[in-house]
């Protein structure tokens, strides 16, 4: 899979502070890769450096192999973006506001009809954007990133504001954006449900440094497997587990046991299950827990700042 | 360059912006208007030409520009645009230098309403009252030619009016500047340094003596041109955090 986008040791400091701290990342083709992290962790600042609003400190980022510093012109012929603060024009229709862009960016007229219709919105195109309630200037922000059908979106926290069927609508959309026009799409937010749900592939911003980067389907199944275990006696088979070598957490009905990165969770199930059932304690269930972008977002977050987490063989 | 252009001109649809523009010649014709149907005897068309272009010079252009491009930029701040037109593939020189030229365009045009706007005044007041119709020649060259003074030095008072518009997020540091330029042009209409004050060059437009003439529109057409330039320059290559 080839690399729509791609930082090297890309940082930025606002006088003392250091808001982005050598972010290496990289977002293949096609993906939709979630950006995550806190408020106030970096992840618009480097947006920012992406589409060449403000220049790195140090380092370097391309986008489908332009340099942004070199080439920022080529590299902005190559993103359409959606920034927190849409920008537009509450003077003028949805369709003007959209033309605007549009004749500064070249594509024909048809375009802005295109997309107005891919964010179904054609219906509302006429009316002034000052009359447009948040979710409309949301779906109006993407239709104006997608003017020109460029192959990387860049979308600053997409949904913040819309209700939940327009998260939902917002959600499913983006899910299909790939599949459906085949540009790659970086998503920045810092609701993790969001990202779950829609993305292909996570980075994980934590002051200022990705601490975690892969394939989220991948990030889920191997980064520290887990076995829930429902037991008749959850203080006792806390106890056995414990002595077995396992790192246990014991909760009202249920223990969870934390396996080493790597191990089999599979054949530590069958030892533990053996192990139970041997000291007469009666096992309800037992099977590996399914990992949420939430576990693993508490995991690397509570990680020291130089510690990263990544999959470089993904790519 | 023209579509940059023409993309400014169309974003001015339906704006204050366009509705100020209208505005500020329209009142100088109300004051021509009512004035004029409150004489006694008739004036000669060079007075009431000449008493509208001094209250444009004086003190509604400096006024119009402080407000014409306090708003122009707020077309941009307000709603944060700034982000979304710099991440365009489009040399952000020429959005400034296109932002620019809209402003001055508009200026310009104001300046041609003050002249249509006031003859149409004062043959108004002349129809409802023909005993005051105007004496002497309604002599288009000089009057547009005053006005197309004006406007040249007033490109430096325009220039720092925009780049501080621009530059500042906030209207505060554009209309304090804008309101305190005019505030000195008006008190110190009569001080010899007014000459070099921005806001009181096109007045001097006006004057008798012909060095005022001359230095205000060297000064201000001449360091008008570099400034915009200047603005231009700056406001392309610095970073918007």
């Amino acid at each position: 899979m080839s690399t729509a986008i791609k930082t090297t040791e890309l940082s930025r400091s606002f006088k003392r502070h250091l808001a982005v701290d050598a972010v290496s990342m990289t977002v293949p083709e096609r993906s939709v890769y979630g950006f995550l992290g806190r408020n106030g962790a970096g992840k618009t600042t480097t947006l920012k450096m992406l589409l060449g609003l403000i220049r790195p400190s140090c380092g370097t980022a391309s986008i489908c192999g332009v340099d942004v510093g070199r080439d920022r012109l080529g590299a902005a012929r190559k993103v359409g973006a959606l920034l927190e603060a849409h920008g537009f024009y509450g003077n003028l229709s949805g369709r003007e506001n959209l033309d605007l862009t549009r004749r500064l960016i070249g594509p024909p007229q048809a375009e802005t009809d295109r997309v107005l219709e891919v964010v179904e919105m054609t219906e509302h195109a006429a009316r002034r954007v000052s009359d447009y309630s948040l979710g409309m200037r949301q779906r109006l922000g993407l239709a104006r990133a997608m003017l020109g059908a460029p192959p990387v979106l860049i979308l600053d926290e997409p949904t913040n504001g819309l209700d939940p069927d327009g998260i939902a609508d917002m959600r499913r959309f983006l899910g299909d954006l790939p599949i459906r026009t085949g540009a790659t799409v970086l998503l920045s937010s810092h609701l993790l449900g969001e990202i779950e749900q829609t993305a292909t592939h996570v980075g994980i911003l934590h002051q200022g440094r990705l601490v975690l980067e892969g394939e989220l389907a991948r990030l889920k199944a191997e980064l520290i497997p887990e076995i829930a275990v429902e037991t008749n006696d959850p203080a006792r088979a806390t106890k056995l587990a414990g002595a077995q070598g396992f790192s246990v957490a014991q909760s009202a009905d249920r223990i969870v046991v934390s396996l080493k990165p790597g191990e089999d969770v599979r054949a530590a199930s069958a030892a533990l299950n053996c192990a139970l059932v041997e000291a007469g304690i009666a096992v309800f269930a037992i099977g590996p827990r399914a990992r949420t972008l939430e576990g693993i977002y508490r995991e690397v977050s509570s990680l020291p700042p130089h510690q990263t987490v990544k999959q470089p063989e993904l790519f | 360059m023209f579509t940059v252009l023409s993309v400014e001109a169309r974003k001015l649809n339906r704006s204050l912006a366009a509705l100020l523009a209208i505005a500020a010649p329209s009142l100088i014709a109300v004051f021509v208007f009512f004035n004029m149907m409150r004489g006694k005897a008739p004036a000669p068309w060079d007075m009431w030409m000449g008493s509208a272009s001094a209250i444009w010079a004086f003190f509604m252009l400096p006024m119009s520009v402080t407000a014409l491009t306090a708003l122009v930029a707020h077309m941009e701040h307000g709603p944060k645009s700034w982000d979304h037109l710099r991440a365009l593939p489009v040399p952000r020189w020429k959005l400034y230098a296109a932002k620019a030229a809209c402003v001055l365009a508009v200026v310009a045009a104001m300046s041609l309403m003050v002249l249509a706007m006031v003859w149409v005044a004062v043959s108004g007041a002349a129809a409802i009252r023909p005993e005051l119709v105007p004496t002497g020649t309604f002599d288009l060259t000089s009057y547009a030619r005053t006005l197309a003074m004006m406007f040249l030095s007033a490109l430096l008072l325009i220039a720092l009016q925009l780049w501080t518009a621009l530059r500042f997020a906030s209207f505060v540091p554009a209309l304090a500047l804008g309101i305190g330029g005019t505030f000195f042009a008006v008190v110190a209409t009569s001080a010899k340094q007014g000459v070099f004050l921005p806001w009181q060059m096109p007045v001097n437009m006006m004057a008798t003596e012909v060095w005022r003439v001359n230095a205000a529109l060297g000064l201000g057409g001449g360091l008008g041109l570099v400034a915009l330039t200047a603005m231009v320059v700056h406001l392309s290559r610095r970073a918007v955090l």
